[in-house]
């Protein structure tokens, strides 16, 4: 668990971040969104102590980050930057066992955590490990990027604008892939994007940041169905919204008794999806499968539509 | 193409080689070229031990300039060393503006003839394309990737040694190729000062008026200085096409 308390930084005059607290529970994925220029990038790079605070401090659970010596606290948090950073002599292998080559890991277990990582992301260790960085595509730079970061097994896992410099299709398959791996790993993480579908896309909580402040700090659907009036609720936009709201929902939210005809939804699969088959087949209600792809009831426009609808 | 270099390469090597260890079969090359009997083959000392007294003499000068311009260097770009830059700047480029045959009358009276003046005014001489490229090379590292080796806990030990230098390598190389080139035609001049090199071939002929003396001296510095060049080039390229840069 990570707990800012009354963070700020100062150059001189200037205030890049003023007097912020958050906490981000351990397993989950708290995104920092706001323009550029908002403090979020300075805020993130406080929590590794790459920016020293002005004021207020950073717990650790429960440790003060000042407390640490800053390179042995950045060997346990997990840093990704924007374009990747990664160091263009050393191979694929090289690079990802940048922190366990400092912690003095023993070369057999560094070997094995390289391949286990390359796994992990789907490159084939016999492909890749020898590869420099500049004979990859941006998609896997990007995804070396993160093994790296994930190297050392941090708890912790710092992202800043990690997708910035991708495609949008390779993007949204590498925001997937963040979210499998971290559901699978539970490591906590902090990313910052100005990209507010990034935002809904993976975070458990988001937190809108601007002039150097932190303005919300809630859910997903917080931040949609309660934004605070002016910069926030601009953010999120008011024309998207119910949209965003059904696609934070699932299918088996909505499920009703009954039966229909027709090619079954799957029960896991999000409500805008959905709403988007019946709309595309011209069908008021389509069947609802479960894993095993057994019928367990059925879903209806009606229904999908009252999950959309601003709450009373 | 890539073989006819390579022939080529070798080529000029062999030549090189046969030339200085067995000058006298050359002779009939440059018997043209002498008058009133003179000898068409330098006489006074073997090609050999000269030619390798010459490359001493530019090898220890600029190993000296390499570890001189590059700690220099190294230094000014740490945070500490920031407010050098500007005064180390003028006083590498006055080793640079002062012609070698100054220092070399500046320095007699202090350290004598012989080798030491030569090694002074080479030395000075090649610090400045180093010293140049060491910094060019240190300020070029991308930011981010010295942010994220900062982010990773490195130290700046760990950043200098790691990242920094091995990403400079390619560019202090190109400044190391440059000073050594320069200097295996400038060591030429040591010999109006005693110290032992190919000069002594040219002023021999200069002296005796025999222009093939000094062919031969001008020839033998020019294929060890085309040599050097492209060996230390392949190498450059060796290393620049591991990061993925072109040269």
């Amino acid at each position: 668990m990570i707990e800012i308390e009354h963070l700020s930084k100062h150059y001189g005059e200037t205030i890049v971040v003023d007097d912020v607290s958050l906490r981000v529970d351990e397993g989950t994925i708290t995104v920092v969104v706001g323009t550029s220029g908002a403090g979020k990038s300075t805020l993130l790079r406080m929590i590794n102590r790459l920016v020293e605070p002005s004021a207020g401090r950073v717990l650790i659970d429960g440790q003060d980050t000042m407390s640490i010596p800053e390179d042995e606290l950045r060997h346990r948090i997990g840093y990704v930057i924007q374009g990747h950073g990664l160091f263009p002599h050393r191979t694929v292998a090289g690079n990802i066992a940048t922190v366990p080559r400092l912690l003095g890991w023993d070369a057999k277990r560094i070997a094995q955590r390289v391949e286990e990582l390359l796994l992990l992301f789907q490159l084939d260790p016999a492909e890749f490990a020898k590869k420099y960085p500049h004979e990859l595509s941006g998609g896997q730079q990007q995804r070396v990027g993160v093994a790296r970061a994930l190297a050392a097994r941090p708890a912790l896992l710092l992202m800043d604008e990690p997708f910035g410099a991708l495609d949008p299709l390779i993007r949204s398959k590498a925001q997937d892939d963040l979210l499998t791996i971290q559901r699978r790993l539970g490591t906590t993480v902090v990313l910052v994007t100005h990209d507010m579908e990034e935002a809904f896309h993976l975070g458990d909580m988001i937190a809108v940041m601007d002039e150097a402040r932190l303005l919300q700090y809630g859910t997903a659907a917080e931040l949609l169905t309660r934004p605070l009036p002016g910069f926030v609720e601009r953010l999120v936009g008011t024309a998207e919204r119910p949209f965003r709201l059904l696609s934070l929902a699932k299918v088996g939210d909505a499920v009703e008794p009954g039966s229909a005809e027709g090619e079954p939804v799957d029960v896991s699969s999000n409500l805008r999806d959905a709403l988007s088959r019946l709309i595309w087949i011209g069908s008021p209600t389509a069947p609802v499968a479960d894993a095993s792809g057994a019928i367990v009831g059925r879903i209806s426009v009606d229904g999908i539509l009252a999950h959309g609808r601003r709450p009373t | 193409m890539k073989m006819s270099a390579a022939s080529l390469r070798i080529a000029a090597f062999v030549l090189l080689v046969a030339f200085v260890s067995a000058p006298q079969l050359f002779a009939f090359v440059f018997e043209p070229l002498t008058e009133n009997g003179a000898p068409a083959i330098y006489n006074q000392g073997s090609l050999l031990s000269l030619t390798l007294a010459h490359l001493r003499t530019v090898f220890g000068a600029v190993v000296a300039s390499t570890i001189v311009a590059v700690l220099l260097g190294i230094f000014v770009t740490r945070p500490a060393g920031m407010e050098f830059l500007p005064l180390s700047r003028s006083i590498v480029n006055i080793g640079q503006t002062f012609p070698p045959v100054a220092v070399l009358a500046v320095a007699v009276p202090i350290v004598g003839f012989g080798e030491a003046p030569t090694l002074i005014a080479l030395f000075l001489y090649g610090l400045l394309p180093i010293f140049e490229n060491t910094l060019s090379g240190l300020t070029q590292v991308p930011p981010l990737v010295l942010d994220a080796a900062k982010g990773m806990g490195m130290s700046p030990r760990q950043r200098l040694l790691g990242v920094e230098l091995p990403l400079a390598l390619p560019v202090i190389l190109a400044g190391i190729r440059l000073s050594a080139i320069i200097n295996l035609g400038t060591a030429t001049i040591g010999s109006t000062v005693a110290a032992k090199g190919l000069g002594e071939v040219i002023i021999a002929g200069l002296q005796s008026n025999n222009v093939a003396f000094i062919l031969q001296g001008g020839l033998v510095v020019a294929l060890l200085a085309a040599l050097l060049h492209d060996g230390l080039m392949t190498l450059e390229r060796t290393i620049a096409s591991r990061l993925g840069r072109s040269m």
